[in-house]
């Protein structure tokens, strides 16, 4: 086994290395191996890391420069290029937010005259490794698919020269970024590879180069820039009041969270913006003009997890403030709104895309709870999440690539004609939904953790109902077929593709078979510490929460029930089938879905799914929900300064 | 061990008191509209002839959905009556009713399809307010387990009113009774035929016919525990909404779906609400 330093530094720096192996190396050949073997060493390293447990480090001085100075240069080079992108994009808002930035960072160093630095320079704990875990392995993975579906991608692009090098660059330094940033310890150090990933998601989101990728790269740079300024200005405030930037200092309690709920709140406020709750949300919904893959890394295992992981980091330092009502609040409203408003979509990414909002608003929520159920409830639903929702994207990903097309109601059928795609997206929206599958036991955590608070429990319920709604809708769809008697035909798919998919599609059941263990582990070791209790535990195979328990192992015994005797013994024989009832007026054969129509003209069955596109759409809730989302974030800021 | 022989007599008793209140429901709704009604037993009769018909299918997966449908709402009764989570309980309950769901999805049937859609919406109306329920009974139990209620030294409906008026609007939506029979009513055919039923017959019917008798049994049981502290007021307490049910369904039209939505999530959801606001207040 490594030593501590060797970890962080595959963790951290390999993922940069092979960043620019790719870049510079333009063969296919060398990229995929490299790809391959950064992801195989990111999940050994993380899987070594979690062996490990906590720890503390600080790395030596490289070639006689402090990592404080080299990070600080680095930094600000980020912010000249900002300002760069700002002026070539013709866009005042980024440049203007790259500007104040800049400004305050500079500040920071050398205007107020109190130190920067801060020891140790890497402050690992259990949560630090848990999204090492979900970053180096979900991430990792995704990489792998993105390997075969890149070229799928340009081979329907017709490209001349293959833009792959600059791509995979930016999906594995992200990755590095990630682990980076969770690993820590100077607010200023988060904040620089915060900045890191902004950089990263912009040029992933407009890799394509069309008009629509251009805007929607833009609006995701603006809107992460202004949480960027957000965060610095939460650093300048961070440091004049509590003299230090040290994560590990201002969550132990050493603080009195009111003296320094101004930073906290403004650091939360950034949180908000990459987590891209409401009214933020419109940079991750454009995000889906990028490659799937990107998809999947922004929505499961990276960038929207950065600002969730600082809001729950930081949850200890305002327990028990108003700052933590309103999170949980604007939590909450982002989490209802967001589910209601996935109903109305066709779109598959989409839908992806507002429940992905939605989810990070009932972990935000939690956080806000900020009780020991609740913190391990956010930090299951961090862990659980990523791995269905990354399985989803992967999924749809395939699909699109099949049939053409990334809308539910093309989509019908999908397991009849690609059964392992087809049925991997199945267990994909299964574990995302039921019981006794690891989201919603984490889901059922985050309600029982919101019975002190009618009101967020009252918001957990409803919008658990409308989140059933859009994937009963979709998971339907994909089931749909003609009758027949056929035994289906597996598709032909790529090992690049099955291998990741497989990985996830198991982790997500065995995680949810294991989940009374693996949340032991949650409320025992990454909870405890800093609640006092662990909130949550195993009770036999069972999980308690003190107020309830959530029966797992006999539910899966009532699963395999279900599910073994039908596979082993139900062969349906073709005389047995018949056609579906259409009031006697089916026209010929079992499998043909026509029926006699005026004049007996044979006409098609077309279903379609609701929508409620007028009651629930985009353009009937948006013009109340984001005004109302704003003047939550008002208040986020707004009481604390007015206290 | 003990806990192994409830489940078992929950297995073989509930559907015979299942079936036999489906029975009293086709006698007394017979009397109502002025006919005699088949005998007490015929639910028990129907289920063997329907048992006995040869298997026939619209899609290879059908037994899949209808095992999933019976098996998962049977654990649910099981865990209500080993006095289990009461959140987790419903969620089971779910897990039953989206097997359901997938089995009209499974073909590609108009009838059936419709009816998903509908029995989508009808779990969207009903499941917040028996949430809601589960969060109202923990306010007066400081759990969410169903045996601590009977722990408590006054019966829930004494501080619960509201929430057992709006879970009566969940006892007409799962006995398919009207106003709120839309994917599938319980008897004759309705304006998408049978619903999400369309499409199941012969021994699969048998088994849905089955789910439906523990299916009551568990909602039953969730209304007579707002009595907990004298079981047979409990019982009596069950049985009077259910024959309300039988009263309400004959006196009333079926309604469209867009009404159910807006009357159980204005109406049922602002009783839940004003009575847990209330116990809030009061604490």
């Amino acid at each position: 086994m490594g030593s501590i330093a060797q970890l962080v530094a595959v963790a951290v720096l390999l993922p940069l290395v092979a960043g620019l192996i790719c870049y510079f190396v333009r063969s296919s050949a060398v990229r995929t191996f490299t790809v391959v073997v950064t992801a195989i060493a990111l999940i050994v390293v993380s899987l070594l890391l979690l062996q490990n447990g906590p720890f503390e480090y600080s790395p030596p001085p490289m070639a006689g420069m402090e990592w404080g100075t080299i990070i600080l240069v680095a930094d600000m080079a980020l912010l000249v290029l900002f300002l760069a992108l700002g002026i070539y994009l013709k866009n005042v808002l980024v440049t203007v937010f790259a500007v104040a930035q800049g400004a305050i960072m500079g500040y920071v160093e050398f205007g107020m005259g109190i130190r920067t630095e801060v020891q140790p320079a890497f402050f690992v704990d259990e949560l630090s490794i848990i999204m090492a875990l979900v970053i180096s392995i979900v991430g990792s993975l995704i990489c792998v698919y993105a390997l075969e579906y890149m070229k799928d991608h340009e081979h329907h692009l017709h490209l001349e020269t293959s833009r792959q090098p600059r791509f995979f660059f930016y999906m594995v330094l992200f990755l590095g970024a990630m682990n980076a940033l969770v690993f820590s310890n100077n607010l200023l150090w988060v904040y620089f590879f915060w900045e890191v990933t902004t950089l990263c998601s912009f040029m992933l989101i407009r890799h394509d180069l069309t008009e629509v990728s251009m805007v929607n790269a833009t609006r995701a740079l603006w809107m992460n820039s202004l949480g960027g300024v957000a965060f610095a200005a939460g650093i300048m405030f961070m440091l004049q009041q509590a003299h230090t930037l040290s994560l590990k200092e201002l969550i132990s309690g050493q603080t009195p969270g009111v003296a320094i709920i101004l930073p906290l709140s403004l650091l939360v406020f950034a949180g908000f913006t990459k987590a891209a709750q409401m009214p933020f949300q419109s940079w991750l919904l454009g995000a889906m003009v990028a490659p799937t893959p990107v998809s999947a890394l922004l929505h499961s295992s990276t960038m929207v997890k950065a600002g969730v992981y600082l809001i729950v980091r930081l949850a200890p330092a305002y327990v028990d403030t108003h700052l933590s009502t309103i999170v949980a609040v604007a939590g909450a409203f982002t989490f209802l709104l967001t589910a209601v408003l996935a109903i109305s979509q066709s779109n598959a990414k989409r839908v992806l895309a507002y429940s992905t909002i939605s989810n990070l608003g009932l972990i935000i929520a939690c956080a806000g709870i900020n009780t020991s159920l609740a913190i391990s409830a956010a930090i299951m639903l961090i862990i659980f999440h990523a791995i269905s929702k990354a399985l989803l994207f992967l999924c749809t990903g395939i699909i699109e690539h099949l049939i053409g097309s990334r809308d539910i109601e093309d989509m019908e059928g999908v397991v009849a004609k690609f059964p392992i795609t087809g049925v991997i997206t199945v267990i994909g929206v299964i574990t995302m939904l039921l019981p006794p599958f690891a989201v919603l036991i984490s889901k059922w955590a985050a309600i029982e953790a919101s019975v002190n608070m009618p009101p967020i429990a009252l918001i957990f319920i409803v919008g658990s109902a409308a989140t059933t709604l859009f994937w009963v809708k979709w998971v339907g769809k994909l089931l749909t077929a003609p009758p027949t008697a056929v035994p289906i035909k597996a598709e032909k798919i790529a090992a690049l593709y099955v291998a990741p998919l497989a990985i996830l599609a198991a982790l997500a059941v065995v995680l949810s078979i294991l989940v009374a263990p693996v949340v032991d582990l949650v409320g025992k070791l990454a909870v405890a510490p800093y609640y006092k209790a662990a909130g949550i535990a195993a009770a036999g195979g069972d999980v308690s929460t003190g107020i309830g328990i959530a029966t797992i192992w006999p539910l899966f015994l009532v699963l395999a029930v279900v599910i073994v005797p039908v596979y082993l013994f139900v062969r349906v024989r073709s005389e047995d089938v018949r056609p579906a009832y259409m009031c006697g007026e089916n026209a010929v054969g079992v499998s043909t879905m026509e029926f006699r129509s005026v004049g007996d003209k044979p006409e098609m069955v077309n279903n379609s799914n609701y929508y409620f596109d007028k009651a629930l759409g985009e353009a009937s809730l948006n013009g109340w929900a984001n005004p109302a989302a704003i003047a939550l974030l008002v208040a986020l800021v707004g009481v604390v300064v007015w206290r | 061990m003990n806990d192994l022989l409830i489940v078992l007599a929950t297995i073989v008793l509930g559907p015979l008191v299942g079936g036999f209140l489906f029975g009293i429901d086709r006698r007394l709704t017979a009397r109502l509209q002025g006919r005699y009604g088949p005998p007490i037993v015929q639910p028990f009769y129907d289920f063997i002839k329907l048992w006995s018909k040869s298997r026939i299918v619209v899609s290879q997966s059908q037994s899949l959905y209808v095992l999933g449908y019976l098996l998962f709402t049977i654990t649910a009764l099981c865990m209500f009556v080993l006095g289990q989570d009461l959140l987790i309980t419903i969620f089971v309950l779910a897990f039953g009713g989206f097997s359901l769901i997938m089995g009209a999805y499974a073909v590609k049937s108009p009838y059936a399809n419709f009816g998903a859609q509908r029995e989508i919406l009808q779990m969207v109306a009903y499941e917040p307010i028996l949430m809601l329920a589960a969060l109202a009974i923990y306010m007066q139990t400081h759990s969410f387990m169903v045996k601590d209620v009977f722990k408590l030294n006054h019966p829930l409906l004494i501080s619960l009113p509201l929430i057992f008026v709006a879970l009566l609007i969940v006892l007409t939506i799962k006995m398919r009774k009207s106003p709120f029979d839309i994917s599938a009513s319980a008897h004759a055919h309705q304006e998408i035929v049978r619903g999400v039923y369309t499409e199941y017959s012969g021994p699969y019917m048998a088994l849905i016919e089955l789910t439906h008798w523990y299916e009551l049994l568990l909602v039953l049981g969730i209304i007579g525990i707002f009595w907990a502290t004298n079981p047979i007021v409990g019982v009596v307490l069950a049985l009077a909404a259910f024959v309300l049910e039988i009263v309400v369904d004959n006196i009333e039209a079926r309604m469209t779906w867009p009404w159910m939505i807006k009357f159980v999530w204005t109406t049922g959801i602002s009783l839940s609400v004003v009575n847990i606001g209330l116990l809030w207040l009061v604490r």
